[in-house]
């Protein structure tokens, strides 16, 4: 489904390049782009809709090089929900959520038909929440209505960067649980850029785990955890085993 | 006073009209220009400098100033660029309010539109926003607070500074300011500045409203805005909408008592004659005459002397009838403005003291008074010591004074009488000189040009069929002493303008029945 094609991004002044990749994340796949801040996974997400464009290789979408697409037209065709949320303040939750098929062209009729039933997807009450102004919501209320305005128009591809990170860890885990059913009952293609091993390993189909540019160790959370593989790979892996094995030691305590 | 201030009153809607017309188009253009030069300056850093800089210069020259340099400015633009276009009036005071106007607005639109969070930027281009449907749908929303706020101080600044448009001949709440400083006709002075004043806070609120629709999202505060802003333009373009009919005789007058009493005379002549006329009061000395020599002004009355050495540029000195017959050469042949005649007195600049000063000091001529100058302060108006007639006098009688003040001319006189100055460069046909008791002294060199008071009638006057006639009487009809008491019936028995210049005809048997 996307494809990037030994795609390298150097930065303007830079000597090595950000990202030199080559990845193939499959037709309804839920793919984790993992690693520490400053390994280029963003830059890797942001190749797939051109807000960075590769310095060589290309990136193809169902079979198409994006380079031969409008920008803006590809944009549209791709769900993009980002760290920090980005809603628009001065807009309603609904006029949020309506700005795609708004430029899409949508009709006023079908526009308010899909609000609707978006914000019933992402479990928020459509009477109570469609009015409001963001700056009114509670954090896991924003990240809701940040999902639903990246699945306005009915994209066949998810591009999440870091979607549920500003919230409790409780909220988290509904909403990631949440997430993947939705993925599932949609069909859609995903790439989600993360930090968080857990959340990765509890998420992804398969995991592309990233250092200094490059993909290091790329498979589902069986296969990395099965080993042998890259030191970064198990410096990653390290934290949520050392959590998973003191929580079981814990467990077996209180179990009947 | 109550007379007076009604007198003022009945004269408000016309100016209030013209000063909110000026200041709404100059508000239009500048808009117009700050946003697309605010767009840019939000992208490029230099052009953001250049921008900001140049309108902070601007704003730092004061109003009176830029608005006078519009003059010469706009003169060389008919001259080599436009003919048609007028280097007096409405445009030049226009594109110095438009000038004043951006800078708030530049910098509010480029502060407000860089302050934007990154991230919803980063949001409107990933959900496939082009550049100007992020620069209208989410930008401009965002900033709108901080450009609105921007608006509103060039509102204000905008309304208060087109009071200064009436000294370059675009009649505003200013000429209430301007001829009542002139004429101490304070009743004028508050009527124009409460006016301007509750203009420019009439504009505020209103701007203010559309600040509280768009924050509150209001659509009833939107209606209400909009009809109130609909009102306020209709009232601005009245004049334009007006300005149909027959064009009127454009009659001038420079900055003070005498010239407005004078212009108010011409005006009651003309319209005898059943021609409609208008009064353009308060202009600057040379802007009143480039006025007349390029047809925006029809008629006005200027001295021999004035013309002689500020326009002719003669630094000598001749008798009375030669310099007439000189300047009215001169007037037609490189002008083709007409000099009908004299009027039959003079305003000649003369050095004047109070009487018991003089005679302490035992002085009745310049020459006697020359030795002592060094001790003596010596006032004056605003232009007199930047005229050539200064530096010939100064010249000639070796004339160096202590310390030299320029005064409001009405301010001069008071300012002698009580002793602050010395010496003044009185009129000589102020009413003032007889009611302080002041002498004038002798020039025994004939340092200053004699000033007759002449009519000139502008290159199109003829297209008024009738007004050469209906002024020609007044050739010979003033002597001085009526001219004088004319203007002390202004200057210090609180009459006003048109009470003398209606006194003034009777005197000159003006009406004299058929």
């Amino acid at each position: 489904m996307i494809r990037l094609e030994q795609v390298t991004r150097t930065w303007p002044g830079a000597t090595r390049p950000a990202v030199r990749v080559d990845l193939e994340v499959k037709q309804g796949e839920l793919l984790v782009l993992l690693g520490e801040s400053g390994c280029g996974k963003t830059t890797c997400l942001k190749l797939i809709n051109r807000l960075v464009e590769p310095t060589s290789g290309r990136v193809l979408l169902g079979g198409v090089d994006v380079a031969s697409l409008d920008p803006d037209t590809l944009r549209r065709g791709i769900g993009y929900a980002i760290q920090g949320v980005g809603l628009f303040p001065h807009l309603t939750v609904a006029q949020n959520v309506a700005v795609v098929p708004g430029l899409l062209g949508w009709s006023r009729a079908e526009i308010d038909r899909r609000v609707e039933e978006l914000l019933e997807l992402v479990g928020l009450p459509p009477a109570t929440v469609r009015d409001r102004l963001p700056a009114t919501l509670s954090g896991g209320q924003a990240q809701r209505v940040g999902v639903a305005r990246a699945l306005a128009a009915r994209p066949k591809v998810m591009l999440l960067d870091e979607p549920f990170g500003a919230v409790d860890p409780l909220t988290r885990d509904t909403l990631q649980l949440e997430y993947r059913r939705l993925h599932s009952q949609l069909g859609v293609t995903t790439v989600m850029v993360t930090h968080d091993m857990t959340e990765a390993l509890l998420l992804a189909d398969r995991i592309a785990v990233m250092h200094e540019g490059e993909v290091v160790g790329l498979g589902s959370a069986t296969e990395l955890l099965r080993g042998p593989s890259h030191p970064q790979v198990e410096r990653l892996l390290g934290t949520p085993r050392r959590q998973a094995q003191a929580l079981a030691h814990l467990l077996e305590g209180v179990a009947p | 006073m109550t007379s007076q201030l009604e007198e003022q009153l009945a004269l408000l809607p016309s100016r209030l009209s013209q000063h909110l017309g000026l200041s709404l188009v100059a508000l239009a253009v500048g808009v117009a220009l700050s946003v697309p030069l605010s767009l840019l300056a939000v992208r490029f850093r230099v052009f953001r400098w250049v921008v900001l800089t140049g309108a902070g210069v601007v704003q730092a020259i004061p109003g009176l100033a830029l608005l006078a340099l519009m003059v010469p400015g706009f003169d060389l633009l008919r001259r080599h660029v436009f003919p048609s276009l007028s280097a007096f009036g409405f445009w030049p005071a226009a594109a110095a309010l438009i000038l004043y106007s951006m800078l708030p607005l530049l910098r509010n639109t480029v502060t407000g539109l860089r302050s934007i969070d990154p991230t919803l930027l980063e949001a409107a281009r990933g959900l496939g926003m082009t550049s100007r449907q992020t620069l209208v749908r989410v930008q401009v929303p965002l900033a709108a607070p901080v450009i609105l706020a921007g608006l509103r101080t060039s509102v204000v600044w905008t309304v208060g500074v087109a009071t200064l448009s009436t000294p370059v001949g675009q009649p505003s709440l200013g000429n209430f300011i301007f001829s009542g400083l002139q004429t101490r006709n304070w009743a004028a002075v508050v009527v124009g500045c409460v006016a301007a004043a509750g203009l420019a806070l009439f504009l505020d609120a209103t701007v203010g409203l559309f600040e509280a629709a768009v924050e509150k999202r209001s659509r009833a505060r939107a209606w209400v805005a909009t009809a109130i802003s609909v009102a306020v333009l209709l009232l601005g373009a009245w004049p334009f909408l007006a300005s149909r009919g027959p064009s009127p005789v454009r009659i001038g007058a420079k900055t003070f008592t005498e010239q407005y009493v004078l212009a108010e005379v011409l005006a009651t002549s003309a319209e005898r004659a059943g021609l409609p006329t208008s009064r353009v009061g308060s202009l600057g000395s040379t802007i009143v005459f480039d006025a007349l020599v390029s047809g925006e002004l029809d008629a006005y009355v200027d001295y021999t002397g004035t013309i002689w050495a500020n326009h002719l540029g003669r630094t000598d000195v001749a008798d009375a009838d030669t310099v007439l017959a000189e300047v009215t050469r001169w007037l037609a042949e490189k002008h083709q403005v007409t000099c009908v005649g004299r009027l039959g007195f003079e305003n000649a600049y003369a050095l004047a003291m109070r009487r018991d000063r003089a005679e302490a000091l035992g002085v009745k001529t310049i020459s006697q008074l020359a030795p002592m100058m060094a001790g003596l302060k010596l006032g004056s108006d605003y232009e007199f010591f930047s005229r050539p007639e200064w530096k010939r006098l100064s010249q000639l009688y070796q004339l160096k004074p202590a310390e030299q003040v320029s005064f409001d001319s009405s301010f001069m006189y008071k300012a002698v009488q009580s002793g602050e100055v010395d010496v003044i460069t009185a009129f000589s046909s102020d009413g003032r000189i007889a009611a302080f008791d002041l002498v004038v002294l002798e020039d025994p060199l004939h340092a200053l040009p004699p000033y007759d008071a002449v009519l000139l009638l502008g290159p199109r006057a003829d297209t008024h069929p009738g007004l050469r006639e209906a002024l020609q009487p007044l050739v010979g009809a003033i002597d001085v002493k009526a001219m004088r008491h004319a203007n002390e019936l202004v200057d210090l028995q609180g009459a006003s303008r048109t009470e003398a210049a209606r006194w003034l005809r009777e005197a000159a048997h003006l009406d004299a029945p058929k």
